[in-house]
């Protein structure tokens, strides 16, 4: 199953993007203007709506002319790529998008050829699946735990480790107590939102440090 | 590889000189012309990488500058472009991505480093404070007579002296300068532990492009360095970093977590490091130092990590583990051979016995020195990714105990070891044992690239 990696699956489409000369700005513009105000903490679409673990979205111009000798070659189209890392396959996971955040999917994706919209949801499932191509590898970020296991247990495991440094050394009686009482609040504590956890930056990765 | 010409690379790349006092100066060019004219007045005095056949000299000098230095003299715009980019911004401006944050942010540093005026560091080794004070007197009146530099401030740094005698000690107690490492070409007699390690288990000589510019590195590419190769050839970076050391924070934090430690004080100041304090290695010895490994070179960084997964003899974050893991993140150590720097440096400030009432405003701490052929590849990466983050270690967001920019947060796990009396310790609530105070990016050149400066005869084409 090259689109799927124990539970975990990684799913890719690529979408072409309308070709409109009397577009002003163009459409591939477009998306990117809105890509770039997206937010990528928990308050990102894709962090709202359910098992994404991680997600990509690339507009794809062109293939990049290298220079002579290399023979010069160009796309048809430009293209929409998306890539996603998620709990269901295809049908789940794009039912799952269409539900939650149909306005964002349709600022997106409105600008690529024979989007149907995410409101009619059967047209919408046939459209991203004609799009679909088969993801032949992938990096799975998670060890085969679902994005609540996951969650949960990154949560589980920072509280573990506070409880620890906090009571080392304590009398056993006194320690067992606390540690049940622990365990109490732990478990009534809710999964953590995803893109919420991780620790606050000031540099982002890539580019700026190279 | 043929030996490397000693006479045109600076002795300071090459070897540690081993003297006990040392002085920093620090220049400012006013006049391209006439700093042209002082570097060329100081050629012959520069120490080169030959051997000493007639024993130590009373002093040495070297020189290197900031990017600000050579745009001060007037280098070819397209010679000072092709420099890489993390040595044209400097090190103040690498501060985000350095950790340079909070109590170490350049806004705190020292005045000398506040201003951007800094273009050139003269490096000073002496074998006594008069030799010191005679060859800065000497530099002096070049200055003055050429008039072609004013010395902008100056730095002592020097052994640590207990009973009237040197040693290589630092403010919080430990032996240091174990780990530099051997590279081919080099003329220093190598031991095991101290360059890359093989399949087979043996040691062998870092490729010479990792410190040195104008050789093939671990990957086979030379490093990226400017035009021309005759500028760059023989030549390399240089981080300075004044590290001011938070003694009496130090002692009190060792004192008040080793009272909940099984092991005692001593043993847990050892799993902070990796070594215990007269140098013994923690893997070689955990449960007492033995000074006949610290002596032996066949022994004293000949380990590795393999045998000890879950860190009970040496805690997988401790400060020797993260920043030279050897074969600690697998692939027989593949994933390190190019991260790799050779330190100089010496201490400042005035030894403090242990029992010596101390603050953590007294002047001391530690002159860092790096050496590499990269600063982003090599320095940068080991600051960045395995000092002030832990993921590679296995260490989440963890810093390193020891130079981690840790503000009252993070934490330290010391794994419990083979005594079940001796349970694991989660040490937490980390101040900064260790603040940056000032610092800069250099450029080391040959004597060849020091005479085509000093000479006007830099030509990019």
């Amino acid at each position: 199953m090259p689109n799927q990696n124990g539970k975990l699956y990684g799913l890719t489409f690529l979408a072409p993007i309308i070709d409109d000369k009397k577009a002003t700005p163009s459409h591939d513009l477009q998306i990117r203007a809105y890509l770039a105000t997206l937010p990528t903490d928990q308050n990102s679409p894709f962090a709202k709506a359910p098992s994404t673990h991680l997600c990509r979205l690339v507009v794809m111009d062109d293939v990049v002319f290298v220079g002579h000798p290399a023979h010069e070659e160009h796309l048809k189209s430009k293209y929409l790529i998306f890539e996603t890392n998620c709990d269901s396959d295809a049908t789940d996971y794009l039912t799952g998008l269409a539900k939650t955040i149909p306005q964002q999917l349709d600022a997106i994706w409105s600008h690529c050829v024979g989007y149907p919209g995410a409101a009619n949801l059967s047209e919408f499932l046939s459209y991203m699946k004609a799009c679909q191509l088969k993801t032949t590898f992938f990096f799975a970020a998670v060890n085969d735990k679902s994005l609540p296991e996951s969650l949960r247990a990154l949560a589980t495991q920072r509280a573990v480790v506070d409880f620890i440094a906090d009571h080392q050394g304590m009398d056993p009686g006194r320690l067992q107590s606390e540690f049940k009482q622990f365990l109490a609040e732990l478990k009534a504590c809710p999964i953590p939102e995803p893109g919420a956890m991780a620790p606050l930056r000031n540099i982002k990765t890539g580019g700026r440090n190279e | 590889m043929s030996k490397l010409n000693e006479t045109d690379i600076q002795g300071f790349v090459l070897r540690g000189y081993n003297l006990p006092f040392a002085r920093h100066l620090f220049l400012h060019f006013e006049d391209s012309a006439r700093a042209r004219k002082f570097i060329f007045e100081l050629l012959d005095q520069i120490t080169t990488g030959q051997r000493w056949d007639h024993g130590k000299p009373e002093s040495t000098l070297n020189i290197a500058f900031t990017h600000r230095g050579l745009v001060a003299l007037d280098l070819p715009t397209a010679t000072l472009l092709s420099f890489p980019v993390e040595f044209q911004e400097g090190m103040k401006r690498r501060a985000e991505i350095l950790g340079d944050t909070g109590a170490s942010d350049p806004t705190k540093w020292d005045e000398l480093w506040q201003k951007d005026g800094i273009h050139s560091w003269l490096g000073i080794s002496a074998v006594s404070p008069e030799a010191l004070d005679a060859r800065s007197a000497q530099l002096q009146s070049l200055m003055s007579e050429t008039n072609g530099a004013t010395l902008l401030g100056s730095q002592d740094a020097a052994s640590l002296f207990f009973d009237g005698k040197p040693c290589n000690k630092e403010h919080f107690g430990f032996t240091d300068g174990f780990g530099n490492p051997d590279y081919l070409g080099v003329d220093r007699d190598s031991q095991p532990g101290q360059g890359k390690l093989m399949p087979d288990g043996t040691w062998q000589r870092l490729a010479t492009g990792e410190l040195l510019l104008g050789y093939a590195d671990e990957a086979g590419e030379l490093p990226p360095a400017p035009v021309p190769h005759l500028l760059a050839s023989n030549g390399t970076f240089m981080v300075y970093r004044k590290l001011h050391q938070n003694v009496a924070t130090f002692r009190a934090y060792l004192d008040s977590q080793a009272a909940n430690y099984g092991g005692g004080k001593e043993k847990l100041a050892a799993k902070f490091i990796g070594r215990w304090r007269d140098g013994t290695p923690l893997e070689l010895s955990p449960d007492q130092p033995d000074q006949s490994i610290v002596m032996d070179p066949a022994r004293s960084t000949n380990f590795t990590y393999a045998n000890d997964p879950s860190g009970t003899r040496c805690p997988i974050g401790a400060h020797v583990r993260r920043v030279h893991p050897r074969d600690a993140f697998g692939f027989n150590g593949k994933l390190i051979d190019r991260r790799r720097i050779t330190r100089r440096g010496l201490p400042y400030g005035k030894a403090a016995l242990e029992n010596e009432p101390i603050t953590d405003s007294d002047e001391r701490g530690v002159i860092f020195i790096a050496l590499n052929a990269s600063l982003v590849r090599q320095f940068e990466f080991i600051q960045q990714q395995w000092i002030n983050y832990g993921n590679d270690a296995h260490q989440g967001n963890d810093k390193d105990i020891l130079m981690g920019n840790h503000g009252g947060k993070g934490r330290f796990v010391v794994q419990g070891d083979t005594n079940l009396a001796n349970p694991p310790l989660v040490c937490s609530h980390l101040p900064n044992f260790v603040e940056l105070r000032g610092g800069d990016y250099f450029f080391l050149p040959s004597i060849t690239a020091l005479g085509m400066i000093g000479m006007d005869l830099v030509d990019p084409r």
